[in-house]
């Protein structure tokens, strides 16, 4: 896909740093959403813990 | 009948390992014994540098045949080759770890992108200096400073070069307290180090369960090129925070942990041949991997630095340098350098955060690139 030359190389590492970003904020955004799951219930560790 | 005793002699002399060593054994033994010396007297990742030093003075003795085909050390080398070991150390990994620094402060999750530029200057680098892509894109991944993940990429793309690269990533992390704080210095001024950051956010037990689970999906559904790390690692959180298999969790992070190191240490030293390894191709690869983790300490840096441009709420630049995946060191070393020009300042919690999110963009960056050579 990329060629083994120089120019291949700097594409690849372009497209793979950009890219990256994208994906990892993307994360950053799923994670920003987690507080509104402790709408949907509790789990207290007490409960965990005595489930075994 | 005294040349028949010498020619039997000779011939009893050349049956032993004793007639095929040179020089380069001996190099490799005494790189063997610093090593253990590391560990010993220096306390330099001792878990690995033991095993690892151990088996590269015995693989440079000609003649035992743990490293030939059937030896116990080649066994322990089919588990590399195979990538079992890398994804069982992620279990291990994943059953120790609290990710709710991560979970708790996203914005910082950025920075485990940008400290990753360090990969690309190196891979471009080796490329330039004549290694095919394959190998730049291997060497390159030494940069991302986390060792499962510079062995599974390396398998992929270019096994032949596994020792040097493990042996670089698994130094430079431990290296990491020397190598990271004169880079941290020279690119932030005493005030931005001293700057303190407010306190973070409880995450709750439901968070933590349902983490691993949308990460797996996530991973395996854009990145398959590298789930079986990153599924082994949230298949062992999760059963650190369900909290109901204890049992099994301490056996992933203690037992089982333990086990995989010591096979993995052997594989690693058993490869340091001197027949592979002392050659001019493993100076240049230690050298790239050091400026692997100088440009991705200073980038990590400079990223912190420019999203403070555009945020309200400022956050110290030293996380930035926390963004390489060596956990818990490169999060420590921001501790220790904020604390150094703040003792009020503790900033290991926040530093967590990005040092954690670095597994992934090290996971991320690896997936690409494994993705974009064709190499999955």
């Amino acid at each position: 896909m990329i060629p083994d030359t120089l120019d291949g190389a700097i594409i690849l590492s372009a497209i793979d740093f950009f890219l990256s970003f994208i994906i990892i904020g993307s994360i950053g955004i799923v994670l920003a959403c987690f507080p509104y799951l402790n709408r949907l219930c509790e789990i207290s560790d007490e409960d965990l813990k005595s489930g075994h | 009948m005294w040349n028949q005793a010498l020619v039997f002699l000779q011939a009893l002399l050349d049956q032993t390992g004793a007639a095929k060593f040179w020089w380069g054994n001996a190099v490799m033994i005494i790189v063997g014994c610093v090593m253990i010396y590391l560990a010993i007297a220096k306390k330099y990742e001792p878990f690995l540098l033991v095993g690892i030093g151990f088996a590269c003075i015995t693989s440079n003795v000609p003649g035992s045949d743990l490293i030939l085909e059937g030896g116990l050390f080649n066994y322990a080398y089919q588990g590399v080759q195979l990538l079992i070991i890398p994804p069982l150390i992620f279990l291990g990994v994943g059953a120790m770890t609290d990710f709710g620094p991560m979970i708790a402060n996203p914005k910082l999750v950025i920075l485990g992108a940008g400290a990753h530029l360090g990969i690309f200057v190196a891979l471009i680098g080796a490329k330039a200096i004549g290694f095919t892509l394959n190998e730049a894109g291997a060497i390159g991944i030494i940069g991302g400073a986390d060792g499962p993940m510079a062995i599974f990429v390396t398998m992929k793309l270019a096994p032949h070069l596994l020792p040097q690269i493990s042996v670089a990533a698994y130094s430079y992390m431990a290296l990491m307290p020397l190598i990271q704080p004169p880079v941290m210095k020279l690119l932030t001024t005493k005030t931005e180090r001293e700057m303190g950051m407010p306190p973070v956010r409880k995450v709750t037990r439901l968070e933590k369960i349902v983490f691993p689970i949308i990460i797996a999906i996530i991973v395996n559904m854009f990145f398959p090129g590298v789930a079986p790390l990153i599924t082994m690692l949230m298949l062992g959180n999760l059963l650190k925070e369900v909290l109901m298999v204890d049992r099994l969790a301490r056996t992933a992070a203690g037992g089982l942990m333990n086990v995989i190191t010591i096979t993995l240490t052997l594989a690693i030293g058993s490869t340091m041949n001197a027949d592979t390894f002392v050659t001019f191709n493993t100076l240049l690869i230690v050298f790239l991997g050091l400026v692997a983790f100088v440009f991705g300490t200073g980038s990590g840096v400079l990223t912190a630095k420019v999203m403070n441009v555009f945020m309200k709420e400022k956050i110290n630049p030293l996380l930035g340098s926390a963004g390489i995946a060596s956990v818990p060191i490169a999060a420590r070393v921001s501790h220790v350098v904020a604390n150094k020009a703040n003792p009020n300042n503790f900033l290991i919690y926040h530093a967590m955060g990005p040092n954690l999110a670095g597994v992934f963009g090290t996971a991320i960056s690896g997936g690409i690139l494994l993705a974009l050579l064709g190499a999955q």
